[in-house]
């Protein structure tokens, strides 16, 4: 039982300490692997007019991203995932190839290494 | 059987931060979002939930510089978001509107306002902090929401053609990006 209390204790903290993190946002961007850096440039290059919705994917009944552009964010997430050192045995495991998985699990770990930075950036000032 | 209890509690306290989906908003414009954001239930669309006061997301902010604007919920981003929303308006039917502020028990994760709704729908204007006006023809209402069967519209392009807007859903993440 101690266990779970310090577990939770420190959960709690660990929560609490990444609230006060906004000042050193700034410098995030300078510190990101070049794998988080095209994960950003994928999210982005959706506006572009190549890339944008299509007749069809206008007139489609959902809120869903269309599979085309969900297309353009996946190489630069398995990048991201890989790049952890998962496999890409792994990655078709746990996914089963489901595009809206591979780029959500590795939006998580966008903003996991995105934290990581700003502790390190804070431990260093 | 206490330990069982403590793993199913984190268990169903994950489970429960996943209702409702995460926000994120991603301005790659050189303007100000100014907007409204609305969450409903996919089904009868009550309950609806709004911003009470607006919503503002500086020019250049989104995750590739960590500026974005994320609520993982309608209570933790108050405390971990870059933009924190104190009330929230929240509609149980047409005649029917509380001002709530984010941690009402209804509106934490897993409570029954949080459980019933999804991010749905953006309103907004973008301000041009140089000349200290409004951008023309850069301002939309964005929807993905299918409720009451209406149909989503989550795309705008400016008249100019110079810049655009949409909505969209990726899995448990609903994204609103502004070019």
């Amino acid at each position: 039982m101690k266990k779970y209390c310090l577990l939770t204790a420190f959960t709690v903290l660990g929560l609490i300490s990444c609230n006060n993190e906004g000042t050193a946002i700034n410098n995030v961007a300078s510190m990101k692997t070049p794998q988080m850096e095209n994960f950003d440039k994928a999210f982005k290059s959706l506006g572009e007019p190549q890339n944008r919705p299509n007749e069809e994917e206008r007139k489609r009944n959902t809120s869903e991203l269309s599979d085309r552009r969900k297309a353009l964010l996946v190489p630069a997430s398995k990048e991201l995932i890989l790049s952890t050192g998962i496999t890409e045995a792994e990655i078709t495991r746990k996914t089963s190839g489901d595009m809206s998985q591979i780029i959500v699990w590795a939006t998580q770990i966008y903003m996991q290494k995105s934290d990581e930075i700003r502790k390190n950036i804070k431990t260093e000032n | 059987m206490k330990r069982i209890l403590t793993v199913l509690g984190i268990a169903a306290m994950s489970f429960m931060y996943a209702q409702g989906g995460t926000l994120i908003i991603n301005n790659y414009t050189p303007y100000e979002y100014r907007g409204d954001i609305i969450a409903n239930n996919s089904l009868g669309c009550y309950p609806i939930v709004a911003n009470t006061d607006k919503i503002i997301v500086p020019a250049d902010s989104h995750t590739g510089n960590g500026q974005q604007l994320q609520y993982d919920n309608y209570r933790d981003q108050y405390t971990s978001s870059l933009y924190p929303n104190p009330n929230w308006t929240v509609s149980t039917s047409v005649s029917t509107t509380n001002v709530r502020p984010w941690n009402h028990a209804s509106l934490i994760p897993g409570g029954t306002i949080s459980n019933n709704t999804k991010w749905a729908a953006t309103k907004f204007d973008m301000f041009d902090t140089g000349t200290g006006s409004y951008v023309t023809g850069f301002n939309a209402n964005l929807s993905v929401s299918t409720c009451n069967s209406s149909a989503p519209t989550p795309f705008y392009n400016t008249p100019s053609g110079l810049n655009s807007a949409e909505m969209f859903v990726i899995g448990s993440i609903t994204y609103i990006q502004l070019y």
